[in-house]
């Protein structure tokens, strides 16, 4: 088994998903390396997600292989290294934020909710609602939970779906922060998104298109721009 | 205690915090009364239920033709079992994980056999449980007709349900943990479950599965082999508990949904919503291509609504049309056991038929279930409905043909063809009368007239009774067998009675038919009458204000030295009818506005979903703010599922009508 820094972050390999007769993701072979960032860019049904979700291990590829930081996707060391941060916040209805991060952090082996946890709730102007349930939370309040918890416990990969739609103009400017933050940390990101300012600001784009992938490369926003609108 | 993995130890917190969280929300006096009420009321319904389905006890020749084919019987039900399990298995179940534990739990770097073993073992409990119960009381039931010890037969036959549940639900957690392909799940199920029935025709002797069936009738005559399949039931088990942290994520994570959605429904004791859950949580889809004349279907139909029906029933999976033959032989054994004398399976009979019925009316459901559409057709909703009971009609027909055949073949002879011939009609025409009106009836509202008129205590054998009068119609259907027994047992004769009690069943029927033809002008008439007594009794009340308020004038020279208030009081009453009038003007708005939300909660289907990752980007864009409202929002998404799911069913057959 290979060691987790020299590893790639990602690396798929002809992976592919089919749903019933319906083809998701053309086989696709994509490489990410340890401390990359990358936007996944791409129109509506063009694969993005159902790739990110692969990566995730929430998906099962119909073919082909991906593995995270040289471990297959799914077992454990794969698990305690990528931070999946959906489009779809899913939280438990009884716990509160700080409950959250407590024992989500501590799951993935980290230390809870420390000073660190506490900054970012700060920054993302949730720390008075942080003995709050999320189930009483907007759209926005719950993206923001969820946001929290992806980058609070311990990660050298972050997978983040469409994670602008939902938060005010504040709150996406912190989250465009925090991932600079993170990938000078030196973890990989890999974000599907359609917004600009965030290209700008990675080191590569990948474009997919009918599950295709039609774009890999450093992209200036009028090429996204081109590559989302046909 | 500590354990060595922190990850583990952070798990079994989060667990603990909950279950603190869950039972302080418990109001205990409330959950005591409400266990004492159930279990007092299940007892004393299974001892009277016991007492007064009675029956004639075997006699030497009963005995002896009972522990020589009953096995083999017996033993269609671990098959059954375990065919369920396995096909279940192997698109994820028979776990049902909450979606946050999926995501957060399954995803993090605790093991998984470790964090999937509580939801496991809460489970098998469940079914142990079940069976334990369903075996206990068919023990019970069977007292009547053996000659045997009743703790023997209670608890034999509670090892039988015990181990058939096991059966199952082991079969399943392998499927599961070892990801069984579907097709390899549903071939062995196939081979096991066809083995029983080959053997109950004395074709193939020794299916694996009969063994088992001779455990509820050791009390009669003891076999130790039973013991085998009831110990690789366990062992399915504590395999399938081993293998668990093998679970496919994928299947997990839309199995929780669905559960959820599912969940919900039965809360709302909404059966049409249920079943179409079930079958999308089974990958029940229609077929792309009908079973017979494809080509046909391309042509302009002479009669629209008959055609309509008959394409949906040529489109039936091949897994519902194998579950209609299934409740077909199960209605068979159940009728052919209750002419032979064990009149409880009269009702297991009826409901085989209800359930079948509930498959078979699928076109006209598909109505039902999208009212505006129906309503939108240049016809009379009534004379609609009407029409689509024949395709159903015509399957059930065919559901009852198998049924009868059961029945003849139990004893070759021609009285039990007679008597199949005289109950295949009943049986047919109420199967599909019990599922049309459930159907119709959909979900109970809090609000109904009926409901407003009940005092509150009676709210909830309200819903009892109507929840349990569908299948009630069917089991009406099987009332010829029960007569004939009577009657032959009284020295009667049979065919007369069951002739009789056909012919009311078919009038039940007929009244049904009724009732589906003119219910929507039943429910205006109703209406109409209630708001005409609404506006006579606030006139009424009007007229009474004006009155006490002139006679209240009069005297007013005379109290008005004493005391100010008549003709304000006469007009606070006259304030509070108006409230009245405008409150219930508000309750009439909100039954628009629910009108309104049930045809705008209307989303694309799951794996629309997945694939249209960037959908709703704008919608979502605009409900940024960060207000709590919501929360009103997070409610109405279990409604969203509940009509998003009879949206996709549609959409899989409107796609493949088209």
């Amino acid at each position: 088994m290979t060691n987790d820094t020299v590893a790639p972050a990602i690396e798929s390999v002809g992976l592919t998903k089919v749903y019933a007769d319906l083809p998701a993701l053309h086989p696709l072979d994509l490489t990410v390396e340890a401390g990359q960032s990358v936007a996944l860019i791409g129109h509506n049904g063009s694969g993005k997600s159902t790739f990110l979700r692969m990566v995730a291990g929430l998906l099962e590829p119909t073919g082909g292989d991906v593995s995270v930081a040289g471990w297959p996707v799914g077992e454990v060391p794969a698990r305690a290294t990528t931070s999946f941060l959906p489009d779809d916040p899913v939280l438990y209805d009884d716990l509160s934020v700080r409950e959250h991060v407590e024992y989500i952090s501590r799951l993935h082996g980290g230390n809870g909710f420390d000073g660190y946890a506490e900054d970012i709730a700060e920054r993302f102007k949730i720390d008075d609602r942080l003995d709050d349930l999320p189930a009483r939370f907007s759209r926005g309040l719950r993206q923001k939970t969820s946001l929290l918890l992806g980058i609070a416990r311990p990660f050298s990969l972050l997978l983040v779906d469409e994670p602008f739609v939902g938060l005010d103009a504040p709150g996406k400017n912190t989250l465009l922060d925090l991932l600079d933050e993170v990938h000078a940390d030196g973890a990989a990101v890999v974000v599907a998104t359609h917004d600009p300012e965030f290209v700008e600001r990675v080191d590569r784009s990948v474009a997919l298109r009918d599950g295709e992938k039609v774009f890999d490369g450093q992209a200036s926003v009028s090429e996204v721009l081109a590559l989302v609108s046909t | 205690m500590a354990l060595a993995d922190p990850t583990i130890d952070a798990l079994v917190e989060m667990r603990r915090a909950r279950r603190r969280k869950r039972i302080a929300d418990i109001h205990w006096v409330d959950a005591m009364y409400q266990v004492y009420i159930t279990a007092i009321l299940g007892i004393v319904a299974l001892v009277f239920i016991s007492g007064a389905a009675g029956g004639t006890p075997l006699d030497a020749h009963g005995i002896a033709d009972l522990t020589d084919r009953g096995p083999a019987v017996l033993g269609l039900l671990p098959a059954f079992a375990l065919m369920a399990g396995l096909r279940s298995g192997s698109r994820g179940g028979p776990l049902a994980l909450e979606q946050p534990d999926v995501r957060h739990v399954l995803m993090s770097a605790v093991p998984r056999s470790y964090a999937l073993r509580g939801p496991v073992f809460r489970q098998l409990r469940s079914f142990v449980f079940l069976g334990i119960a369903v075996g206990g009381a068919a023990g019970l039931f069977a007292r009547h007709r053996l000659d045997a010890n009743v703790a023997a037969l209670i608890a034999c036959g509670a090892g039988f349900g015990l181990a058939s549940v096991l059966l199952g639900a082991g079969a399943a957690l392998v499927a599961a943990g070892q990801r069984i392909p579907r097709w390899l799940a549903t071939l062995v199920g196939l081979v096991v479950t066809a083995w029983s029935v080959a053997d109950v025709a004395d074709a193939a002797p020794t299916a694996p599965m009969s063994f088992l069936g001779k455990m509820p009738l050791w009390p009669l005559q003891f076999d130790a082999w039973a013991i085998v399949p009831a110990v690789v039931g366990v062992l399915l088990a504590v395999w399938g508990l081993m293998g668990i942290s093998g679970l496919s994520i994928e299947h997990a994570e839309r199995r929780t949904k669905l559960v959820g959605q599912l969940r919900f429904a039965v809360t709302l004791q909404d059966l049409r919503t249920v079943l179409v859950l079930r079958r999308q949580l089974a990958q029940e889809l229609p077929r792309e291509e009908p079973w017979f004349g494809g080509g046909a279907y391309r042509r302009p139909p002479k009669r629209l609504v008959f055609s309509r029906g008959i394409r949906s029933i040529m489109r039936f999976p091949a897994s519902r049309l194998v579950r209609l033959v299934i409740l077909a032989v199960i209605a068979g054994f159940a009728a052919r056991g209750t002419w032979d004398g064990t009149l409880p399976l009269v009702a297991l009979a009826g409901l085989a038929m209800w359930v079948a019925g509930l498959d078979a009316i699928e076109p006209l459901a598909q109505e039902t279930d999208h009212p505006t559409r129906s309503e939108g057709f240049p016809v009379d909703i009534g004379e609609l409905l009407v029409r689509h009971l024949a395709a159903p009609a015509l399957v059930m027909f065919g559901v009852a043909l198998i049924a009868g055949v059961v029945i003849v073949l139990g004893e070759p002879n021609l009285d039990s063809l007679r008597l199949a011939g005289i109950a295949i009609v009943p049986l047919a025409m109420l199967g599909v009368a019990g599922a049309v009106v459930s159907a119709l009836m959909g979900a109970p509202s809090a609000n109904d007239e009926i409901s407003a008129m009940l005092p509150p205590e009676f709210a909830g054998i309200k819903n009892v009774a109507r929840a349990a009068w569908p299948p009630v119609i069917s089991v009406l259907g099987a009332l010829p067998f029960l007569a004939a027994f009577a009657a032959s047992d009284a020295g009667q004769s049979p065919w007369s009675a069951a002739g009789a009690a056909a012919a009311g069943a078919v009038v039940v029927a007929i009244l049904v038919g009724v009732w589906v033809r003119y219910r929507e002008d039943l429910h205006d008439w109703w209406a109409a009458s209630m708001d005409e007594a609404k506006q006579q009794r606030s006139a009424k009340d009007a007229q009474k204000a004006a009155r006490a308020g002139s006679a209240a004038s009069r005297p007013k020279a005379k109290a008005d030295r004493s005391r100010p208030a008549p003709v304000d009081e006469a007009d606070e009453d006259w304030d509070e009818d108006e409230d009245e009038e405008e409150w219930d003007d508000d309750e009439y708005e909100d039954e628009d506005d629910q009108d309104w939300d049930d045809d705008a909660e209307v989303e694309p289907d799951e794996e629309d979903a997945d694939l249209d990752e960037d959908d709703g980007e704008w919608e979502e864009e605009e409900d940024a703010d960060d207000d709590e409202w919501e929360q009103d929002d997070d409610d109405d998404s279990d409604d969203d599922g509940e009509w998003d799911a009879r949206e996709d069913d549609e959409d899989d057959e409107d796609e493949n009508a088209r």
